[in-house]
């Protein structure tokens, strides 16, 4: 990042500063709590987690330029990778961090396997491929019953192991020191986490690779007559694709204490995630983080606190199923997406935008006309 | 000194010839061009220099070498990794990975909490594979005789000796019961004997209790053998598949465009690609790519080193715009450019990978007088820095003014070479620009 942009405090830390407190805050929370009976905070954890896989699809499909419609594969991939090493069914039962580095290496690696021989494949083909990658993965886990437990998944897995020294400061703050009992433990190891893979994918972003990456999508064949390898560099835009997808099903298959059934990962999840980078404006790490918190936060938050009000306002006393408001939350999805394409197919926060407020910090002309000179 | 030599190139796309038997030599410090009319098959000719097409005829050479990937033993190692990866997946499929984690892993851990060892499991995941029968110990030190995957139960024994014993009987009768052996009668009885004929197995007092105990037995006989014969041969052939795959893919991309280019020649296009979204700067920089090292982790990090080695990227990029004039442009997105900016970034961008050898593919398209007259002094200073153009143009006034040799290409075959005097005077250039006199 260049020395200019630190000066001026980004919007983003206000945000920042926002999700932080909110758990500590703790009135909102039991507020929230009351009027719509789920732990809005856990939900925001889930969200944080959507958000580390729609950061992994978006170095795919948003850097790169290659249709990946099978990212859900490798977030399943992480979750049981996670589950075999952790639950006490089986003789491994590493921990957490383990667990975390095995996953997010496992995916990684089984994308460098799916995407070797497919990256030459170009477009449509490719999103083929990762598609029917994605539903093998699904059935695979699915079949592979004395591994996985079929269809019902592997549970329980354990909680992270906080350390010893941890118990004071968090006692300091309020927070229990146990993982099922307050949720904020989750909360803020999830937040931490996406909050390190923003930081890392900004640093690559502005670096070799990253403009790599985009250049490949911007026209592959004038990056390679630029030295550039493009094989090389797809794959390594998939390996940390899907390494991040299985780093977000390690956190999830642990916040869920079980790996839920191999459909948790199916078509439909790809498809959503796609939707939120495609939302917040694809190449963006802004966009993309805006996408998963107005979608999934849209139907995890919003939609659970407008059901709350409405039943909390006696208007809907029968149970009319067309006064629910979640039965209409499809149909909002989907009219907001056609609006989208029709007003602003680029996205919310379009990459080059930010590429051009991004510049705008850069030393400007005056530098360069004095070395002209 | 000779830069890049084309020796009889020749390039067919199906049965149609777009380039047919072309010579030329560019030597060091020289602009040359080629020029000929629309569809003579000079672009043609740069594709086939740059690598994104494979000539079908011919050599091409520069500094005496013909630019193709190095076999290197990185590429050797890798064929034998992927053909491993490969086998050893195939041979996964074949033998169930189901049953051999039930073999090795479940059984040797049933109840959580028990001592766990992986020389166990992995011995058993052996045994599994060579379709040993398995021993179970059960509660009350009792033991079990199971088939490989532990499905099927086949006997109990009160000790580890008893049950070891079983085993090897078991193993006996269903080895006999693979092989062809039949039951005999011995004293009133019928008895199962084992292969090599040496010892009773069982005996039966009706022969067709023999014989069914016999077929019982094959199913689990054939199995094992059967299996074994499929994994190998699934790991073989995933090894030969896998590996000769990656030769394959590998031999046949060996001259590419980034091969070329990191050999030292660069290029700009005809209908101009630029990163579009990119902006001009980061454009240069995609160019220097490589010129710039670190690996994904101390690029994550930002570590010093990077950082330094980027803010001097920057640095020689301002430089080559400067040196192109888009001085203060390095802001803007490429495609908000004007058209002959576009052309000039073009140029930096294929500076920036520090080339030898720039082709230059009509540079002047749609550019005003004004501009190409700037143009041409730009060309001269490329040379003037000890690189050598080559160059396709149809603004005959940039060509004659600056070009120290120039081919005439018509219907893909070179029609004249010469200095630029020469090549006005040629008749047959004369002839394919503006037509041969008829003859009447």
């Amino acid at each position: 990042m260049s020395p200019a942009s630190r000066k001026r405090p980004p919007v983003e830390l206000l945000y920042l500063a926002v999700l932080l407190a909110y758990p500590l805050l703790v009135y909102p929370e039991d507020a929230l709590f009351r009027l719509t009976e789920i732990s809005i905070g856990m939900q925001l954890t889930y969200i944080f987690i959507y958000a580390i896989l729609a950061l992994g699809l978006n170095v795919v499909v948003g850097f790169t330029g290659l249709l990946h419609l099978g990212i859900a594969a490798f977030f399943g991939i992480g979750a049981y990778i996670t589950g075999i090493l952790t639950v006490p069914a089986y003789p491994f039962q590493l921990g957490f961090l383990a667990a975390l580095a095995l996953s997010t290496a496992g995916a990684a690696l089984l994308g460098v396997l799916l995407g070797a021989p497919t990256l030459r494949l170009r477009g449509d083909y490719l999103a083929i491929v990762t598609l029917g990658f994605g539903e093998v993965t699904r059935f695979t886990l699915r079949n592979l019953e004395e591994i996985t437990a079929g269809t019902r998944g592997l549970n329980p897995v354990p909680a992270p192991s906080l350390p010893v020294a941890m118990t004071v400061p968090l006692h300091w703050l309020g927070i229990e020191p146990d993982w099922s009992l307050d949720y904020r433990l989750f909360y803020y190891l999830a937040l931490g986490l996406l909050l390190l893979v923003v930081v890392l994918l900004r640093n690559l972003e502005h670096s070799r690779l990253g403009r790599a990456w985009v250049a490949i999508r911007e026209d592959e064949l004038a990056a390679t007559c630029m030295g550039i390898n493009a094989a090389r560099v797809k794959l390594s835009a998939f390996a940390l694709g899907c390494g991040l997808a299985g780093m977000a099903g390690c956190l999830y298959a642990t916040t869920l204490t079980s790996t839920a059934g191999p459909d948790a990962f199916d078509f439909n999840r790809s498809i959503i995630m796609l939707c939120c980078i495609i939302l917040g404006g694809l190449g963006s790490v802004r966009g993309t983080l805006l996408g998963v918190f107005l979608l999934i936060g849209f139907d995890n938050v919003v939609a659970p606190i407008l059901d709350g009000l409405i039943q909390g306002a006696d208007i809907n006393p029968s149970g009319n199923p067309l006064l629910t408001f979640s039965n209409w939350k499809l149909m909002i999805f989907g009219l907001a997406l056609i609006l989208m394409m029709r007003f602003r197919p680029e996205g919310l926060i379009p990459s080059v935008q930010i590429e051009a407020e991004m510049t705008k910090d850069l030393p400007g002309p005056r530098g360069i006309r004095a070395e002209a000179r | 000194m000779t830069l890049l030599k084309l020796n009889k190139l020749i390039v067919r796309f199906g049965g149609l010839t777009a380039v047919e038997d072309v010579d030329c030599v560019v030597r060091e410090r020289q602009i040359f061009s080629i020029i000929g009319p629309n569809g003579a098959g000079k672009t043609t000719v740069f594709n086939a220099i740059t690598g994104i097409y494979e000539p079908s005829g011919g050599t091409i050479e520069f500094r005496g070498q013909p630019l193709r990937r190095r076999l290197s033993w990185q590429v050797l190692v890798l064929c034998v990794v992927v053909g491993l990866i490969t086998g050893f997946g195939a041979a996964l499929v074949s033998v169930d990975v189901n049953a051999l984690w039930r073999a090795a892993i479940k059984r040797n851990y049933a109840r959580p909490g028990e001592p766990f060892s992986y020389a166990a499991a992995g011995h058993d995941a052996w045994n599994y594979m060579q379709g040993t029968l398995a021993l179970d110990r059960m509660r009350g030190n009792r033991w079990a005789v199971r088939t490989p995957d532990g499905r099927r139960t086949l006997g109990y024994a009160k000790s580890h000796d008893e049950a070891e014993q079983m085993r090897s009987r078991f193993e006996k009768l269903i080895d006999a019961a693979g092989s062809t052996t039949a039951p005999v009668e011995r004293d009133g009885k019928w008895v199962v004997r084992d292969r090599d004929d040496t010892e009773n197995l069982a005996s039966f007092e009706a022969e067709a209790d023999a014989r069914a105990v016999l077929d019982k037995y094959a199913t689990l006989a054939r199995d094992p053998a059967a299996r074994r014969r499929s994994a190998l041969v699934a790991l073989l052939l995933g090894i030969v598949v896998g590996s000769a795959g990656t030769w394959a893919v590998w031999s046949r991309a060996r001259r590419t465009p980034e091969v070329i280019s990191r050999a030292g020649i660069a290029r700009t296009f005809q209908n101009i690609r630029l990163f579009q979204n990119m902006t001009v700067l980061e454009n240069v920089l995609t160019g220097m790519d490589r010129g710039l090292r670190g690996g994904v982790i101390r690029m994550a990090l930002q570590l010093p080193g990077i950082r330094q080695q980027e803010r001097a990227a920057r640095e020689r990029a301002r430089r080559l715009l400067g040196f192109v004039g888009l001085a203060g442009k390095e802001r803007m997105l490429a495609k908000n450019l004007p058209y002959g900016d576009q052309r000039r970034l073009e140029i930096a961008r294929a500076l920036a990978t520090e080339p030898q050898l720039i082709l230059l593919d009509e540079p002047a398209a749609g550019m005003n007088p004004a501009e190409s007259i700037e143009l041409n002094r730009l060309i001269g200073q490329i040379r003037d820095q000890g690189l050598s153009v080559l160059l396709i143009e149809h603004h005959m006034k940039v060509v004659m003014g600056i070009s120290d040799r120039i081919a005439v290409l018509d219907y893909g075959a070179k029609i004249a070479e010469g200095t630029p005097e020469e090549v006005r005077k040629n008749p047959k250039v004369i002839a394919a620009y503006l037509g041969s006199e008829e003859v009447s």
